[in-house]
């Protein structure tokens, strides 16, 4: 079945247009695929194609924006993202030994979703809480001063 | 003459509980300023902020008066606030959203007024899920107590605030590129001059692009007025050309890396980087003192010939270097420089948003050679190699750069800064085909040999005592 918003979701769409001028409705792109995400989890082209009939896009302007910017998924991803720093200050305060850990415990890489599809490994681009470092975001939620046996709390947490 | 210490003013009172709800925001006398905003005029108001010297905290630290001057005269007018800090090292936005998201709000509330704005709109960072979420449910406290919507606190003056996520691009906080990505398209920046964003902005309106540091001076510039923001933070005299020697006020320092207490520092400008470390805690351990980098990664870094220099816009341009977003890391005795290096480089390789080839193609390709020195394939010539590709993206000697945004000088200035000051750890690696973190003293070129060297700063006109 073609992809379609919830009632609700189409309400909040609706509100989002009144942020913009009416001939700038494409301005909505963005917090739209936020809204198209949430729902279905990544954009998918069903997706790409339902956001640009709603925007009056093109759904090559869809695809363009989706694969710009890294935290929109253009396939499927697992239950959880966690994203690890490992810019600068994360990497002084000893992330690579965290980032080893995660791995080896989840059993994927970055970029990859363990086999059970209950977590998707990222890695990410400085966090903007560099005092917390060394740290990394578990869906909404940051977590800071992060310990290997913290790191084994979270995760237990998660399954 | 006292050491320097902090001066809360906008983190005053931040951590108090609530202090992100406008019960207790107004309980420590937050909106106090709207009751004088509305006598004023927007010249008035233009010669507040021009004559406080007040400086844009996002990282080119223009002066905000000399902007408002610019804004166009078409209509409508956009502000925005730019929340999507990104800068690696840089984290006070963050708890400003966080924490006290009615100072951005009202400091909103003054710049649309100046300026004749009645949209405006906060960009997020996309990853600062909490921060939004309070800074939308600010918002809507803000409209349902008449503070924001079709009679700004009472006055004829309508002014809608909305928020926009972003989604993770690093140069979405250029402002350009910024726009682009509130338009709903991919955020590369534009070309400029002839036109910025003042003149043709937003939908191509005039746009004022603030950081959220910046305007959250402005409801404490309007409360306690010109000559008390004056007689903060440091301002010089005899400054060359192209040298701005205002410095007032304070500046939310984000200190970071191998100190005892990271973390946001509010200090009157004026203090020197040693100072400033010292107040964070001293490097941990009481380790010494290897590298700093002073104003975000993009800024050169500081050997430790150079930590005296004050930590304000004015000293550190003339050690060329930047104050940038106020973004501090600091590195001891056991980091090895050039792995630093290829960490900063992987973060830009991956950050360059492919529109000029200078840039696509040079990052990464800075970023190869750095990686290739760390893993101790390093080849005799190196080094130079990489100064020469970096310098091609954008020239640090000369300040020219072959792309269209200043993201090129930001991969460079800390390619080449590194590579010259640090060069003789680098080499090691090369002579050495392994990584080798040598002692400070070793790692470390000679000052003279220092393209930033001898230091030439300002004579200083006024300084804070830091006596209270």
């Amino acid at each position: 079945m073609a992809f379609e918003f919830t009632p609700e979701r189409l309400a909040q769409f609706h509100e989002l247009l009144t942020h913009y001028p009416e001939e700038h409705a494409r301005a909505a792109m963005l917090p739209t695929l936020h809204l198209a995400q949430e729902q279905n989890g990544y954009l998918s082209q069903d997706v790409q194609a339902y956001v640009a009939g709603l925007l009056g896009v093109s759904e090559a302007q869809v695809l363009d924006v989706v694969t710009f910017y890294p935290m929109f998924f253009d396939a499927p991803v697992g239950k959880h993202i966690v994203r690890v720093c490992k810019t600068l200050s994360c990497d002084l305060c000893g992330c690579r030994e965290i980032i080893e850990h995660i791995k080896e415990r989840l059993e994927v890489d970055f970029d990859e979703t363990t086999e059970d599809g209950s977590v998707t490994l990222l890695s990410s681009e400085c966090l903007a809480a560099c005092d917390q470092a060394p740290v990394m975001m578990i869906n909404d939620d940051l977590h800071g001063r992060l310990t290997l046996e913290r790191v084994d709390e979270l995760m237990d947490a998660l399954e | 003459m006292g050491k320097p210490k902090e001066r809360r003013i906008l983190y005053e009172n931040i951590d108090a509980p609530d202090m992100h709800t406008l019960d207790v925001y107004r309980r420590h006398g937050g909106y106090a300023s709207l009751e004088k905003l509305f006598d004023l005029n927007a010249e008035q108001l233009l010669d507040i902020v021009r004559d406080s010297g007040l400086r844009g905290r996002g990282g080119a630290g223009v002066s905000a008066g000399f902007k408002w001057n610019l804004m166009g005269q078409g209509e409508p007018k956009y502000l925005i606030a730019n929340a999507d800090e990104s800068e690696p090292g840089t984290f006070s936005n963050r708890y400003i959203l966080q924490h006290k998201p009615h100072m951005l709000i009202e400091g909103m509330i003054i710049a649309a007024w100046s300026l004749g704005v009645h949209k405006a709109y906060v960009y997020v960072r996309g990853e600062f899920t909490l921060g939004k979420k309070r800074l939308d449910a600010a918002i809507q406290e803000a409209y349902e107590a008449g503070i924001l919507g079709e009679s700004v606190a009472g006055h004829d003056f309508a002014l809608d605030i909305y928020t926009h996520a972003g989604a993770g691009a690093y140069i979405c906080g250029e402002e350009t590129g910024l726009i682009e990505s509130l338009e709903g398209k991919r955020g590369q920046p534009r070309v400029k001059p002839p036109f910025f964003p003042a003149a043709i902005g937003v939908f191509m309106q005039p746009t004022m692009v603030h950081n959220v540091e910046t305007l959250s001076n402005l409801p404490y510039i309007i409360n306690n007025g010109t000559e008390w923001y004056q007689s903060l933070g440091a301002v010089y005299k005899d400054t060359p050309r192209g040298v701005d020697p205002m410095n007032t006020g304070t500046k939310l320092y984000c200190v970071s890396g191998h100190v005892e207490k990271p973390g946001v520092y509010e200090v009157e400008m004026g203090l020197t980087v040693r100072e400033l470390v010292e107040l964070a805690g001293g490097v941990r351990g009481g380790n010494e003192v290897k590298a700093v980098i002073p104003g975000g990664s993009s800024a050169p870094v500081l050997t430790p010939y150079e930590l005296d220099v004050p930590v304000d816009f004015t000293c550190l341009q003339m050690a060329k270097t930047m104050l940038g977003s106020g973004g501090i890391i600091v590195m001891d005795e056991t980091t090895c420089t050039v792995r630093a290096l290829e960490n900063l480089m992987d973060f830009y390789a991956h950050e360059s948003c492919g529109q000029c080839t200078p840039c696509r193609v040079g990052t990464p390709w800075t970023r190869d050679i750095v990686a290739r020195i760390e893993a101790g394939k390093g080849r005799p010539g190196d080094v130079d190699h990489l100064i020469e590709v970096a310098n091609n993206v954008a020239n640090i000697d000369t300040f020219t750069w072959n792309t269209i945004c200043v993201f090129g000088i930001a991969v460079s200035w800390p390619a080449v800064s590194f590579a010259r000051k640090f060069r003789p750890e680098f080499e090691a690696h090369i002579e050495q085909g392994k990584c080798v973190t040598l002692p400070v003293s070793e790692a470390v070129a000679p000052p003279e040999e220092n393209y930033a060297w001898p230091q030439e700063l300002p004579e200083v006109e006024r300084k804070p005592t830091w006596d209270y």
